[in-house]
């Protein structure tokens, strides 16, 4: 055969054989790699509200989502808020607990960030941050305290302490957090959530 | 020039033709996924899977591949065996995955992979293109490994995620951000360089 | 507003170069000069706009609504191959001038990291249409800022008597890991 058709020959054949390969491949790993993207968003819904056991999306657009966590009867015990926002260096995806009259912020985890290690990173650790946004007030705006104090209880309700010399990552949860929360009331007032029940 | 033995072919990868320290290629993944050993484990695997593969399947068909559709051709061979350890990566170690972002897709534009299928594999037979990958992915990996050794080290008192310097380190944090590769990088190939203008001297003197 | 955060974003916070440690192997031939270093970056900047559109079309519309995102890395790669090959003779034919100043790159950036990258981060960070446009010509002014940078440094390290183990590439390197700090200073510009 002369060169042109072999061209063409030799190109079809391995592309298809390619082509079939990875569609095998493609396949194998497509129901592994689903469930992974979803455990992690539903074990993140789970934690930040205590005692949940299920959850359910019930609204979702870009960098904000909505579920509902229920305990094992059923009952609704709040709401798992995963929202996105910009951060230090570049973007924070985290998930706030809320109850379900959105008037405490029940826990908060943070899913994903690439702030600088050491520093703005801590806002992951339990002791440096996270456990400061248990059982928070958030009828008001939630504000940063700064600097940090030592006694957690001498916090005001609405406030949480800020990480040292990690402010603007500090500041940059606490953003998203209020914006998550006020998209949240925003979407109870046009009734999209379940409500109450 | 002379037939090289299988034990030269390998091990010309690890030092004399390094494919990061000497010919400076793949430095964006090595710079990348140096900041904790582990990703550096999984890199350097994926790297040596794609490598390897790629090599004996180039030199399986070099005689009946056209030389118009050869770089065709092997991209597609090339990306195909990324894929593969890219899915396979995702659905098994999401973490993993995940903490390497869009590194290991870009094996793909990895120049060791195609700079080897062209220089070697498309020019010579299976066997001696296996040993060849195998010994440029030597290379590569254990220049990832020393990288992400230190850097780890430095930047983070630990190992494999295990705490070795004590409390008294104060970290260098830089170590695990962008700048600390450039250097650290910059660093291991000038003390490559005078470990070998060391060597060439010694072998000049009578 | 969001643009605007991309477009900082990719030229000074997340620069392609400093940050995401794509584009080096052109990054530590071509940066000799300061001429060379601009033309080379303004052909990436135009190979990164056309790779960013069909990177987004190819994405939405044939790749996710079929279910085929396995088969991302290699129609990715494929595309920018053809497109780099396309523009070559393209410019070839049109603007000998033009190709003069920048065509002669053109084939350089195939496997170049840069361009592969961008395509792969726009899918990862799920940008629309405009989003994904602006990313990428951010993403070649970013390079070409960092190229010019690095060029203009080394060229007065050319006059300068650097010890023999660092010259080359670990030289070039151990520079662009102190620009890399010094960019480290535009974090947390955007609040």
């Amino acid at each position: 055969m002369n060169l042109s058709t072999r061209m063409i020959v030799v190109l079809t054949v391995v592309g298809l054989l390619s082509g079939s390969f990875l569609a095998i491949v493609g396949q194998v790993t497509k129901e592994r790699i689903i469930f992974n993207k979803r455990h992690e968003i539903e074990m993140a819904a789970l934690k930040v509200v205590p005692g949940a056991r299920l959850v359910k999306m019930i609204y979702e657009e870009r960098d904000f989502a909505v579920f509902e966590d229920r305990d094992e009867a059923g009952n609704l015990l709040g709401y798992a808020l995963q929202a996105a926002g910009t951060g230090f260096q570049d973007k924070i995806v985290l998930e706030i607990g809320v109850n379900a009259e959105l008037t405490t912020v029940l826990g908060l985890t943070i899913i994903e960030q690439k702030e600088t290690p050491g520093l703005g990173a801590k806002i992951t650790s339990e002791e440096d941050f996270l456990r400061y946004w248990q059982n928070r007030d958030c009828t008001k705006e939630l504000t940063l305290r700064k600097p940090p104090v030592e006694d957690p209880d001498a916090l005001a309700s609405n406030e949480v302490n800020a990480i040292t010399g990690a402010t603007i990552s500090s500041r940059a949860v606490l953003n998203i957090v209020n914006e998550a929360i006020r998209k949240a009331r925003q979407l109870r007032a046009e009734g999209k959530l379940s409500g109450m029940n | 020039m002379a037939q090289k033995t299988t034990r030269q072919q390998f091990f010309k990868g690890l030092w004399a033709e390094n494919p990061v320290t000497r010919q400076l290629l793949g430095l964006c993944s090595v710079l990348a996924v140096s900041n904790a050993v582990i990703n550096g484990v999984a890199m350097g695997l994926a790297v040596t899977f794609v490598l390897v593969f790629s090599a004996l399947l180039v030199s399986l068909i070099r005689t009946i591949v056209p030389n118009q559709v050869r770089i065709a051709s092997f991209i597609v061979i090339i990306a195909s065996f990324v894929t593969i350890a890219d899915r396979v990566l995702a659905a098994y170690f999401p973490q993993l995955s995940k903490a390497m972002g869009p590194y290991v897709p870009l094996i793909v534009v990895n120049c060791i992979i195609l700079g080897r299928a062209e220089a070697f594999a498309s020019k010579n037979k299976v066997w001696p293109s296996i040993i060849d990958a195998l010994g440029m992915s030597g290379g590569y990996v254990l220049t990832l490994l020393l990288m992400g050794f230190i850097r780890e080290l430095l930047g983070n008192r630990t190992v494999l995620g295990t705490q070795i310097l004590g409390q008294w380190f104060e970290p260098w944090v830089v170590m695990l951000l962008p700048p600390g590769a450039f250097i650290m990088l910059g660093l291991i190939i000038a003390i490559s360089n005078f470990i070998d203008f060391k060597i060439k001297e010694r072998r000049k003197q009578p | 507003m969001n643009l605007l955060i991309i477009f900082i974003s990719a030229v000074l916070i997340n620069n392609f170069v400093f940050y995401y440690f794509l584009g080096l192997c052109p990054y530590l031939g071509v940066s000799r000069k300061i001429g060379p270093s601009i033309s080379m970056g303004m052909a990436v900047t135009f190979v990164l706009s056309l790779t960013a559109v069909s990177s987004w079309m190819i994405n939405h519309w044939i790749l996710i609504p079929y279910g085929l995102d396995y088969l991302q890395i290699v129609s990715f790669i494929l595309v920018i191959a053809s497109l780099v090959q396309l523009v070559e003779m393209f410019i070839r034919k049109v603007s000998p001038p033009l190709y003069q100043a920048m065509g002669i790159y053109l084939p350089l950036i195939t496997t170049n990291c840069v361009i592969m990258g961008l395509a792969l981060l726009a899918a990862l960070k799920n940008y629309n249409f405009l989003e994904t446009v602006v990313f990428g010509v951010s993403a070649g002014i970013g390079f070409t800022l960092a190229i010019v940078l690095m060029a203009a440094i080394r060229e007065q390290l050319e006059l300068a008597d650097v010890p023999r183990p660092l010259r080359g590439a670990a030289i070039a390197l151990i520079t662009a890991g102190i620009i890399s700090l010094a960019f480290m200073g535009f974090s947390g510009i955007i609040k």
